[in-house]
C-alpha cells in the first residue's frame, strides 16, 4: 500500500497489457468481435467508477447507473444540439459530478448510515429511470433533441476527432479511443489512490471514527470521492450512448447498477483490476448463455454469482493475488538455492 | 487563569436518563488528570461530550478560549485536542506505519511527517511493527499503535480513554512512560479502570459517580478516602 504506483511492477503490466490490446486488437480480430468487446471496454469504465468508491471509499452505492445514465443522457442531448461530440463528452463528466456533489453533500453532511445511504442512491437511480420514461411526447424536448421517454434517443452522433465533426471514427477507431479512455482512467485512479487524499479516503473505509479522531472531515472527503466516482460513471455512460448511437431508460435501469455491484464484487473489492475483469468474464458468460437454448442463462448465471460468492468470497483477484503470492513463497522455500544471493535457512 | 479545558453546567441526557449531571471541570495546562469511577458513573459519556462524539444537552466546553460545545469531532482535532477512544480505532486493513503517518502528515509536509511518523512509532517501542498490518495485531500492540497516531498529531491536549485496557503489565509499563512522558508537553486527561495502571501515573484525581464530580483530590487521599471505596464497592446505597 505504500509503495509509489512507479514501482509497482503490476501496474506497468497493467497499462502495458491494455496497451497491446489497444493496438493489436483491430489488427488481428474482425470488426464484429471489435464491435463486442468495445462494449466490454465501455462497461468496464463503469465498473471502475463503482469499484472506486465502493473499494477505496467504502461508499456502497446500489444506484450507480443513475450517474452512468445522466452523463449518457447528456451526452445524448449536447451532442445533438451541438453537432459535435467533443464538448458533450466533457459534460457528461462534468454535469455527473456536480449531480454526485450535490446528492453527496445532503447524504454524507446528513450523516447517513450505510444501509439508508444503500436506500437513497437505489431510489434516486429509481426516480431516475421513473422520470425518463415518461418523457415520451414532443413536448420533453431540450434543444432539438427530443427525450423520448421509453424509446429512448435514436441517431446519437459518433464520437469524431475533436474540432472537426465530419472525421467520424470507425469502430476499430473507436475501440482504441475507448481502450485509450480505459487506460488514462486507470492510471488516474492508481495515482488517486496513491496519494494522501486517497490514503485518507482507506482510512475512512477502514475507520470513519479514527478519521475524524486525526482531524479529517469525513464528509468533504466522502462526498469528493462519491463525485469523482459518480463523474468516471457519466464517462462511461456518454461512451455507451456513442458506441450504440442509442439510447434508453435502460441505462438508469435497476439492473444496470445491480450488474455494476455484482462485477466488483466478483472481479474484487478494492482492487481496480478486479472489477474490470469482473465485468469483462460475467458479459462474456452472459452473452454466451445467451446463445444457448437448452438452459435458462439467468438461471445459470445466477448459479455461477452463487458459487463465486461462496468460494471467492473475496473476488476473483484477491483470491488470485494471494494464491500467486502464496505459490511464489512456497517456490521459494523449496527451491531456495536457486535465488541468488540468498542463503537458505533450515 | 491559565485553565486549557473548562466545563460549565455539562449535562448529558439519554431520554429520562441524566448521565452526566451539571459538572464543572477545569484542567489546567499541562496537568495530567485521571478520571475515575465505577461502571455507570458517566466517566465515557463526559469524554464523549468533550471530543464531540456527543454533543450536550445543556452546559458548555470551552478549549484554550474557544467554545467547543456541539463541535465537530474533525474540529476539535484540528484545534489541538488528541483522542484515543475506548475501543481502540486504527486503521485495520493498512500498516502501522501507514497508520501513524495519516495523522503525522495531517500538520506537515511529506518529508517531516515521514521523520516525525518513524520517531513517534520509536517513542511507542512499536518500530518493529512498523511494516506489520494492524488488524493482525494483539490488542495491546493496537492500543499503542492508536497512542502512537495521536501523539503524531502532536497535541496540546491529549484525551485517553481506558488506554491500557487488553494491555501485558509490560505494555503498561510502557504506557505509563509515554503518559508521563506526553504530559511533560501536554495536558492530559485520562479515563481508567486500572488501579495499577493509576497508581503509575495519578497525581491529581477526579472521581465521578453518577453523572457527577464526586471528588477531586490527590491520589493518596483518594485512595485513603472511604466513602470513595464505598462507590467502588457499590454499598453508596447502604450509605444513603
Amino acid at each position: 500500500m505504500e509503495k509509489p504506483v512507479t514501482r509497482d511492477p503490476g501496474f506497468y503490466v497493467m497499462v502495458a497489457i491494455g496497451l497491446a490490446v489497444m493496438f493489436a486488437a483491430p489488427l488481428m480480430l474482425d470488426l464484429f468481435t471489435i464491435m463486442q468487446i468495445t462494449q466490454y471496454v465501455v462497461l468496464s469504465v463503469f465498473a471502475l467508477s463503482l469499484g472506486y468508491i465502493w473499494g477505496f471509499g467504502g461508499i456502497l452505492s446500489f444506484g450507480q447507473a443513475a450517474f452512468f445514465g445522466l452523463g449518457a443522457y447528456t451526452f445524448a442531448v449536447a451532442s445533438i444540439n451541438m453537432g459535435s461530440t467533443t464538448i458533450p463528452m466533457v459534460l457528461a463528466f462534468i454535469i455527473p459530478t456536480i449531480f454526485g456533489v450535490l446528492l453527496g453533500y445532503f447524504m454524507f453532511y446528513g450523516r447517513l448510515s450505510d444501509v439508508y445511504l444503500g436506500v437513497v442512491t437505489l431510489v434516486v437511480a429509481l426516480i431516475f429511470w421513473k422520470l425518463i420514461n415518461h418523457t415520451a411526447g414532443p413536448e420533453y424536448s431540450i434543444g432539438s433533441a427530443r427525450l423520448g421517454g421509453f424509446n429512448g434517443i435514436p441517431s446519437i452522433p459518433t464520437l469524431h476527432i475533436p474540432g472537426d465533426p465530419t472525421a467520424w471514427l470507425d469502430p476499430g477507431q473507436m475501440f482504441q479511443v475507448f481502450m485509450g479512455f480505459l487506460i488514462v482512467i486507470y492510471i488516474a485512479l492508481r495515482f488517486l489512490i496513491a496519494s494522501d487524499f486517497g490514503r485518507v479516503s482507506i482510512g475512512i473505509r477502514e475507520n470513519e471514527t479514527r478519521a475524524s479522531l486525526l482531524g479529517y472531515d469525513v464528509r468533504k472527503q466522502k462526498v469528493v470521492v462519491f463525485a469523482i466516482g459518480g463523474g468516471i460513471a457519466g464517462i462511461a455512460g456518454a461512451m455507451w450512448a456513442t458506441y450504440q448511437a442509442f439510447i434508453d431508460p435502460n441505462s438508469v435501469s435497476m439492473e444496470m447498477s445491480a450488474k455494476a455491484l455484482v462485477w466488483v464484487m466478483a472481479g474484487g473489492v478494492g482492487t481496480l483490476v478486479g472489477p474490470i475483469i469482473g465485468c469483462i468474464l460475467l458479459q462474456w458468460l452472459t452473452l454466451q448463455l445467451g446463445t444457448v437454448d437448452v438452459v435458462n442463462s439467468i438461471a445459470v448465471l445466477g448459479a455461477i454469482m452463487m458459487i463465486l460468492v461462496l468460494a471467492l468470497p473475496r473476488g476473483i483477484v484477491p483470491t488470485v493475488r494471494s494464491l500467486m503470492l502464496g505459490g511464489y513463497f512456497l517456490w521459494k522455500r523449496n527451491h531456495g538455492t536457486t535465488i541468488p544471493g540468498k542463503a537458505v535457512k533450515e | 487563569m491559565n485553565d486549557i479545558l473548562t466545563t460549565r453546567g455539562l449535562t448529558m441526557r439519554f431520554g429520562g436518563v441524566t448521565a452526566v449531571d451539571n459538572v464543572d471541570f477545569n484542567l489546567r495546562d499541562g496537568e495530567l488528570r485521571c478520571l475515575l469511577g465505577p461502571n455507570g458513573a458517566g466517566k465515557s459519556t463526559f469524554f464523549k461530550c468533550l471530543t464531540g462524539q456527543l454533543t450536550p444537552t445543556e452546559g458548555n466546553v470551552t478549549f484554550a478560549g474557544q467554545d467547543l460545545t456541539g463541535a465537530h469531532t474533525h474540529r476539535i482535532v484540528n484545534l489541538g485536542v488528541g483522542i484515543k477512544t475506548q475501543v481502540p480505532n486504527v486503521f485495520d486493513g493498512i500498516t502501522a506505519y501507514e497508520n501513524v503517518r495519516l495523522s503525522a502528515r495531517r500538520k506537515h509536509l511529506k518529508p517531516l511527517a515521514r521523520e516525525l511518523t518513524m520517531t513517534t512509532l520509536e517513542r511507542c517501542g512499536i518500530t518493529h511493527l512498523a511494516r506489520r498490518e494492524v488488524g493482525l495485531l494483539s490488542h495491546g500492540q493496537r492500543q499503542l499503535v492508536e497512542l502512537a497516531m495521536v501523539l503524531a498529531g502532536e497535541p496540546k491536549l491529549i484525551l485517553l480513554d481506558e488506554p491500557a485496557a487488553g494491555m501485558t503489565g509490560d505494555e503498561r509499563d510502557r504506557l505509563a512512560q509515554l503518559v508521563l512522558e506526553s504530559a511533560r508537553s501536554a495536558a492530559v486527561v485520562v479515563v481508567e479502570h486500572d488501579m495499577a495502571f493509576i497508581r503509575q501515573i495519578a497525581k491529581f484525581v477526579t472521581v465521578f459517580n453518577r453523572g457527577a464530580i464526586f471528588r477531586e483530590a490527590m491520589i493518596d487521599d483518594i485512595m485513603q478516602d472511604r466513602e470513595v471505596q464505598e462507590i467502588y464497592l457499590g454499598k453508596q446505597a447502604n450509605a444513603a
